[in-house]
């Protein structure tokens, strides 16, 4: 790292032209938690840092308008603990919070570096998935938004250019006769990256019977990539939410998703666990909504 | 390479420090403050050895550049030898044999400290999530979360 520049900018547009003109081997640092380990493993070795981090200003906040909710991008994941707003229906990004790395991580790791990671052990993409977050792409010639389902493109790679930076993840929470709903495994409770991930939004009909919409996101689907598995998400609606349903329903996810082994865990046992997972989803937002127990 | 001026508050004193880009804060409280008490273990913050405060945060010093705490209020161990919840935690630790090589001591305090701050009671859970990110090696953990219980009570909030 000895011929390693950082880039300090004045504000968001003055790192945004920095882009615009000298972001080739740049690479954008908000707290660091992920980039320097990666740098420090040589797995990444950008010639100069772009410093985000003080743009709290602008870039850190929870707001809630209009039936959506915005988290700016430098949010940390401390901050989602200690918002009064993720309870009830949005418990899902508690319980993914709670179980994010440990806390001297918890307490500068930021919402957007989780996205822009865009590893199969973000704890947070599965959770915006199935939420159907909306990611918004700040650059010197405008703004864009983008579904977070289209912006993970590969292992590490995203649909985001060189010369633009992740503003803001928004979403609308779910309402109705909804829930959510978060599990995680790993070899210990804490400081540990996912083996399995898995993140379901399910919404009931009005019987609180059928299956409304489902929304499940894991950590890998096929090879490393985070991704809403969209067949058994499809294929649990208009069904009655029943364990008949469920155990079709892991069969299809099976049949999706295409997961290779590793250190972490084989192939075969990420996929024994996503299905399990996949009950206890179903069943823990059924059971909160009132449905089928 | 040029460097740049920053000045990090620490232990309440001000230090005008220079940086290169890739110096960490752990760099500059070690080599160029002499605050031994941050130790540096994995360096990728798995092992939390070299936790501090900074603006009241926990935080591993080895994942963060140095020139990102410009202005910044930065508390180590050495800062907090003359506080008292800090003195009934250390306190704590020697009758309980909580220290067995010492190497996380330091950053296992910094957490513990961190934890009386907010819990008078904690429970063993709580202590458990306060010190998950920091490694002890010797694996003697039942007397530091004993320690850090003990160390806490006697705070008598």
């Amino acid at each position: 790292m000895s011929s390693l520049q950082l880039y300090s900018p004045t504000d968001l547009n003055d790192a945004l032209r920095f882009l615009e003109h000298d972001g080739r081997n740049a690479a954008v640092i908000a707290s660091g938690t992920d980039l320097l380990p990666r740098m420090k493993r040589r797995q990444i070795s950008p010639s100069i840092l772009v410093d985000i981090s003080s743009f709290t200003e602008d870039l850190r906040y929870i707001h809630q308008s209009d039936g959506t909710i915005r988290l700016g991008a430098l949010t940390t994941v401390t901050d989602l603990l200690e918002s009064p707003m993720f309870y009830g229906r949005l418990s899902i990004i508690r319980e993914a919070a709670t179980l994010f790395g440990a806390p001297q991580v918890r307490n500068v790791a930021t919402v957007g570096g989780n996205i822009c990671s865009a590893a199969s052990s973000e704890d947070l993409i599965p959770v915006f998935m199935a939420l159907d977050a909306k990611l918004k792409l700040a650059s010197a010639r405008g703004e864009r938004t983008v579904p977070l389902r289209d912006f993970v493109v590969g292992k590490r790679q995203t649909a985001m250019e060189p010369s633009e930076i992740l503003t803001e993840v928004s979403f609308s929470p779910p309402g109705g006769h909804s829930w959510t709903a978060y599990e995680k495994l790993g070899r210990r409770n804490m400081l540990i990256l996912a083996m399995v991930n898995e993140a379901l939004s399910l919404t009931l009909e009005d019987d609180l019977q059928t299956i409304h919409s489902a929304r499940l996101a894991l950590n890998r689907v096929s090879g490393k990539i985070p991704a809403l598995a969209v067949r058994t998400g499809n294929f649990l609606e208009g069904k009655r939410a029943t364990d008949q349903t469920i155990a079709q329903a892991q069969k299809v996810l099976a049949s999706e998703l295409s997961l290779t082994s590793d250190f972490r865990g084989s192939g075969e046992y990420r996929t024994e666990v996503a299905q399990v997972y996949l009950r206890r989803l179903v069943e823990r937002c059924t059971r909160q909504i009132g449905g089928p127990s | 390479m040029a460097q740049r001026a920053i000045t990090i508050n620490v232990n309440g004193t001000e230090h005008p420090v220079q940086v290169d880009a890739p110096d960490r804060l752990i760099d500059v409280l070690r080599d160029q403050l002499n605050l031994k008490s941050v130790k540096e273990g994995c360096s990728t913050g798995d092992c939390g050895i070299c936790a501090v405060l900074v603006d009241g945060k926990l935080v591993n010093s080895c994942l963060m550049l140095a020139a990102q705490c410009d202005g910044r209020r930065v508390t180590t161990l050495e800062g907090l030898l003359e506080d008292q919840t800090m003195k009934r935690l250390q306190g704590s630790f020697i009758a309980n044999n909580a220290a067995q090589c010492g190497f996380c001591t330091p950053a296992m305090l910094m957490a513990s400290w961190d934890l009386a701050r907010h819990s008078a009671e904690p429970s063993s859970e709580e202590i458990k999530v306060a010190i998950s990110g920091i490694l002890c090696r010797c694996t003697g953990y039942y007397q530091i979360i004993d320690s850090i219980r003990e160390g806490c009570e006697k705070g008598g909030r």
